[in-house]
């Protein structure tokens, strides 16, 4: 029995062979050479740390990198808030509304990139529609409105950050049970207490793993705010992009560097995660 | 006078009719059951008094105070649900402190009554897991200190056993039964389990339909059930048509259509040739045949055919019954005194 056990379960590995490949393929040896070409001069050679020192000091990608942590943090901060009101609201519809409000969720979540860029252009750009309606209706703030701004990048990023956020914070509501609320409020607690003791602590874990995979879906983000701006609004994953293929004098080395930095940035968002989840495991939730 | 008394209560949800004008009255310290099937109503019944559902109509007062407005939280009521439902981000101590920290007692003054609490429940050392980490017979009586800790008029019990091991049940009734006796704790206990509701309480009230069918102490209720739902929900009643009885040689003085009788209290013998010392004036002795017969442990069943009708038969499990066999012809005795007549609910 055992053997026809390990012979089967050698067959079922040889099938993990095509996934492997790919894997090394397209992630792994990518990765590596990746994090070989940081260490190299810009001729490609040798063992230096000059690239970073050169990505850590430089105030354009230091700046880069402030406007991607600041426009990733102020977007999911954002979208939290509005997900944590509509989810919520979401779990008090019958079935079949939650279900397509969900529906529509999943849908914007993936409207991203370029063919939002150009939605927004068409609406809140110089010309855009919205904007001369709301003029004409004698708003004035609308005029001096700039979607080519921080503030108009960081709209888009709340648009396409929100529905995500909505998805995610949604199933955490039904970790809230009923018997918890009724348990609380014959034990003397209003439902502000509930909330403080018992909701939000509980909710807590889910949520803040939330954030920092907002924060990580923000901080990889490229193509919205390329579209929108071109290479002038100063991102990191923008500065990279103009590193390896834009500029006129490509240097490889030095976006692979700030490539990595982006990349430990997304990990310790990622790990952040990992250990809120431990935490609510922890309490056997 | 009694202690919590249950008025007039009426419950619609939408034109359904849950609760069904119900009035009953509990005495301080009593242990009573809502016992029926789900469905029934005793769930609704009970969130009424917790005030976790509002009610169409009735009142429902505790002491002497109208408590049917009031909201849960003011009504004095400890609760413990089938689910458990303690706060998983709170460990076994915090649980049972919650009560308390919401009256905003002084963390010394209620660590005391906490630990008082746990050594009640024999939790003693268990105090900073998290619910869980516990088994689901320890959660449970988690929940039941919590439930206690603030000293509650009523204790309220919906099911709290029903998510249990057969065996954990059986511990864990015995000890809710003992506190609740240490405390003097009057105490409404929720279950569909009849075996539950005959062990622990001092009086059952089975529900029906929103309505409560019968009310009386476990002798009474299982063996003079008063209606036809009664006798078969609670026991494994014979129910028999006055007509039925007839076809098996029962001459009845009696005005009621529908008769109950007790499996365990049917006797059976061989079909002799001297006949039998039985008392026809007291029983009624009648052929029968043994179509089948299951082993249920101490006690052995028998399915038994008279004349077309079937009737069940519960013998102890002795090795003097062990010559009767499936397919042969046995006589059996009914006492007449035991075919309890039915009344038909309105």
């Amino acid at each position: 029995m055992a053997r026809t056990g390990s012979s089967k379960s050698k067959i079922m590995l040889m099938a993990l062979v095509p996934l492997l490949i790919w894997v090394f393929a397209f992630e792994i040896i990518p990765v590596f050479q990746m994090v070989v070409m940081s260490f190299q001069n810009s001729d490609g050679l040798g063992f230096t740390l000059d690239q970073y020192y050169k990505g850590l000091t430089t105030s354009l990608y230091l700046e880069a990198m402030k406007n991607s942590i600041v426009i990733s943090i102020n977007s999911s901060v954002a979208a939290m808030i509005i997900a944590l009101f509509v989810a919520y609201s979401i779990t008090r519809f019958t079935t079949g509304i939650r279900d397509q409000l969900l529906m529509v969720s999943n849908m914007m979540t993936n409207f991203a990139g370029v063919p939002l860029a150009f939605a927004y252009m068409i609406l809140m750009g110089n010309n855009g529609a919205l904007l001369l309606l709301l003029e004409r209706m004698g708003v004035e703030a609308a005029g001096s409105f700039d979607l080519y701004s921080q503030t108009g990048v960081t709209q888009l990023y709340i648009y396409y950050q929100t529905p995500l956020a909505i998805l995610l914070v949604y199933p955490i509501f039904y970790g809230i049970r009923t018997e918890w609320k009724e348990a609380a409020s014959l034990l003397g607690a209003s439902t502000w207490k509930f909330w403080r003791y018992i909701g939000i602590p509980v909710l807590l874990p889910g949520l803040l793993g939330t954030f920092s995979l907002l924060i990580a879906n923000a901080l990889g983000a490229y193509a919205t705010a390329y579209a929108l701006t071109g290479i002038s609004f100063n991102l990191l994953t923008i500065r990279i992009a103009a590193l390896v293929s834009g500029d006129i004098f490509p240097n490889f080395q030095l976006g692979s560097a700030l490539a990595v930095i982006l990349a430990i940035i997304m990990i310790f968002s990622l790990v952040v995660n990992e250990l809120m989840l431990r935490w609510s495991r922890r309490r056997g939730t | 006078m009694s202690y919590v008394k249950i008025e007039g209560v009426s419950k619609y949800f939408g034109s359904t009719k849950v609760l069904n004008n119900i009035s009953l009255s509990i005495e301080e310290g009593e242990f009573i059951t809502l016992l029926g099937p789900s469905g029934c109503g005793k769930s609704t019944l009970l969130r009424a008094i917790a005030g976790l559902n509002d009610l169409s109509s009735g009142d429902i007062y505790v002491g002497d105070k109208k408590i049917t407005h009031l909201p849960s939280k003011d009504r004095e009521v400890g609760m413990v649900f089938q689910s458990y439902a303690l706060f998983p981000n709170l460990n076994v101590f915090q649980n049972i402190a919650f009560g308390l920290k919401m009256e905003k007692m002084d963390k010394e003054q209620y660590t005391v009554k906490v630990e008082e609490m746990v050594e009640l429940i024999d939790l003693k050392g268990k105090e900073n897991m998290y619910p869980g980490q516990l088994s689901g017979g320890q959660q449970q009586r988690v929940a039941l200190a919590r439930a206690l800790i603030k000293k509650p008029k009523i204790l309220l019990l919906d099911e709290p056993l029903s998510a249990l091991d057969a065996q954990i049940r059986r511990t864990l009734r015995n000890e809710i039964r003992l506190i609740q006796r240490k405390l003097n704790m009057t105490t409404i206990f929720v279950t569909h389990d009849q075996e539950e509701a005959l062990t622990i309480s001092d009086r059952i009230f089975v529900m029906n339909h929103g309505d409560i069918e019968q009310e009386g102490g476990p002798r009474s209720i299982y063996t003079s059930p008063e209606t036809e739902f009664v006798a078969r929900f609670i026991g494994n009643y014979n129910v028999l048509k006055k007509s039925e009885l007839e076809t098996t040689g029962a001459r009845l003085v009696s005005e009621n259509e529908l008769f109950a009788i007790r499996p365990e209290a049917i006797s059976i013998f061989p079909l002799a040739k001297e006949g039998h010392n039985m008392d026809e004036t007291i029983n009624i002795i009648c052929e029968a045949e043994v179509v089948m017969s299951t082993v249920l442990g101490n006690v052995m069943r028998f399915d038994m055919d008279v004349k077309g009708i079937g009737i069940t038969v519960d013998a102890l499990n002795e090795s003097k019954i062990h010559w009767i066999k499936n397919g042969m012809t046995v006589q059996i005795a009914i006492p007449i005194e035991e075919c309890k007549g039915l009344r038909i609910p309105s």
